[in-house]
């Protein structure tokens, strides 16, 4: 029964595949092994003579006193290390990069057409959405990772129209900024701000504080069940003895939602009004291309704009403190 | 020469080159040591390159024969092959670094500073494993793009594209676990930052990091679990999931193309 289904499923265009002719063909001795034979080659003489010249890096011996300023992941990790500081570190370490994986491996069970399938950007589109999608993509991520940093960047400036909170916190019923006393004003430095130093009050409830500590049911124990303490607390602002509403927002909500569904379903909807995206495979280009390239600019800001501390910087002036 | 001459003795200095070498030939290629390795010569005619290719082991994974425009390299660049071709040369390099190599937070470091210096061609081998481990990340992701950009991973080969994100992580983590064993600053910091990304995870997080590196700080237990991962359980299964991945190629059907 579910075999049937499935042969139905996947045997949607119920075409047989054209046998090719004879003159269509070549022969795997010699065509393709001595492709395969002199691609080997080459390689093992460039990257013989790449050895040759440059030296594998070899630091001193390991001390776990000694912590070198800034310590990086190796650099096709730097992503994830980027992608911490700007959201909670379960979802930018472990859900997130699971996701992405799934996503990838879910792939070919989304578009599941046979239509245009050996062919370079095979839609009518495809090369132009791929290209816009990488230039959104970068564009995105760089403005993310500086307004998240706003103190170095300037990009605080953009919200500082909100006013600095009153030194006694009486009167928060309209959104304020509360600085650290007798600090210049700033506006949103980081996401962090929303939990930390915005304040507001909505029908008698104050952000953050009324918001900070509710308390959450199903810590370790639900009634007389003992979870034994399996870690609900993991996840930054679930655990503990309270659920921090403020802090998930920042963390996790506001973040996610952007690079889940905010940027990803602008860029999409776009392209979709302009008739550029029209099948499943024009959406899949989208993401796949939009979620490679992002992945390739955390690894670039990771690796080159990333100085003492994290704190984000031009590569020319990173220098690394050895301990 | 007219048809009536005989074939005899050679005439000239040419002749007697050419009887030379065909003794010279005979003697290399046709003697009995030599057929009992290689049952035929040079196969020069089309069925002999097919039986070539299907009855040799290390060519057995091609088809004999293939679509004309599956050898033009701007299709595929050649980048799963190569992805391939690192694994072999890490594997090689690896084997020989193994020779001078023990895994203990002891010795690791002055063993790799003393490949570097006594051995020879021990600081070739390591920048050899070194860079061509690097090389084999980017190319994984190449190739990832190139199928998807192609549409590759179409009917009838949605699994073979699974299996290949599979091998992308096994990949990853083969790297990962490799960057440990030089036991120096850059491989402990390093480290510890993805025993933090490790320990982060929601509800498995002190697990990962007594499973996986063997404590809340790196230390022994990491690095013997590191090396035994890196050397032989991910290289064993990679291997074996290389092996489906590049079985299923040819029971999908060899390499996409339009309908």
């Amino acid at each position: 029964m579910a075999v049937e289904a499935q042969r139905q499923a996947s045997a949607a265009p119920a075409r047989p595949r054209p046998k090719r002719s004879r003159e269509e063909e070549v022969l795997v001795w010699p065509n393709l092994v001595f492709i395969e034979f002199i691609s080997a080659v080459l390689f093992t003489i460039t990257f013989t003579i790449l050895s040759v010249f440059i030296n594998a890096p070899l630091l001193n011996r390991a001390n776990l006193n000694v912590t070198p300023n800034p310590s990086k992941a190796p650099w096709y990790f730097g992503n994830l290390q980027e992608l911490l500081l700007h959201m909670d570190k379960a979802w930018g370490g472990v859900l997130l990069p699971t996701i992405f994986l799934g996503f990838l491996a879910t792939i070919p069970f989304i578009d599941r057409s046979r239509h245009m399938q050996g062919v370079w950007f095979g839609t009518k589109y495809a090369a132009r959405i791929t290209v816009i999608t990488v230039i959104y993509a970068t564009v995105v991520i760089f403005a993310l990772v500086s307004f998240d940093a706003g103190e170095s960047t300037g990009t605080e400036r953009l919200t500082r129209w909100i006013p600095a909170c009153a030194e006694s916190s009486e009167d928060v019923s309209w959104p304020c900024l509360r600085d650290e006393v007798g600090a210049d004003h700033l506006g949103i430095v980081s996401t962090k701000d929303i939990s930390k130093r915005l304040e507001f009050e909505v029908l008698g409830v104050k952000w953050p504080e009324d918001l900070d500590h509710i308390a959450w049911p199903f810590n370790d124990s639900i009634g007389d069940w003992d979870l034994g303490g399996i870690g609900l607390g993991s996840i930054h602002g679930w655990g503990g003895e309270h659920f921090n509403i403020p802090s998930i927002m920042a963390e996790q909500v506001i973040p996610l939602t952007l690079v889940i569904v905010v940027f990803p379903g602008m860029i999409i909807y776009t392209l979709f009004r302009l008739g550029w995206v029209r099948t499943r495979r024009d959406v899949l280009i989208v993401m796949f291309t939009g979620a490679l390239t992002s992945f390739v600019a955390l690894t670039l800001v990771a690796s080159f704009f990333r100085g003492q501390g994290q704190d984000l910087i031009w590569p020319w002036k990173i220098k690394v403190d050895e301990g | 020469m007219s048809v009536t001459e005989e074939p005899g003795k050679p005439r000239n200095l040419r002749e007697r080159l050419n009887v030379l070498q065909d003794r010279i030939y005979d003697k290399l290629f046709h003697n009995y040591i030599w057929q009992s390795i290689f049952r035929s010569g040079y196969p020069n005619t089309p069925r002999n390159q097919m039986l070539v290719v299907a009855t040799n082991v290390f060519l057995h994974l091609h088809p004999t024969r293939i679509h004309r425009t599956h050898v033009k390299i701007t299709y595929t660049y050649c980048l799963g092959g190569l992805t391939f071709f690192m694994f072999i040369v890490l594997t090689i390099t690896g084997v020989l670094l193994m020779f001078y190599y023990v895994p203990s937070v002891d010795r690791a470091y002055q063993d790799i500073a003393a490949l570097e210096t006594n051995v020879k061609f021990g600081l070739l081998m390591r920048n050899l494993h070194r860079w061509t481990a690097h090389a084999m990340v980017i190319l994984v992701f190449l190739h990832m793009m190139r199928v998807f950009y192609t549409g590759a991973y179409k009917p009838p080969r949605e699994f073979n594209w699974v299996v290949g994100v599979v091998l992308l992580v096994l990949t990853l983590v083969l790297s990962f676990t490799g960057y440990l064993l030089p036991w120096d600053q850059l491989a402990l910091w390093a480290v510890t930052v993805g025993h933090g990304i490790g320990g982060s995870a929601p509800y498995l997080g002190d697990e990962t990091q007594i499973i996986v590196f063997g404590g809340f700080e790196i230390g022994q237990p990491a690095l013997i679990r590191f090396y035994t991962l890196h050397v032989i359980a991910l290289p064993l299964l990679a291997a074996i999931m290389m092996a489906v991945h590049f079985w299923r190629i040819r029971r999908d059907g060899g390499m996409a193309r339009p309908l």
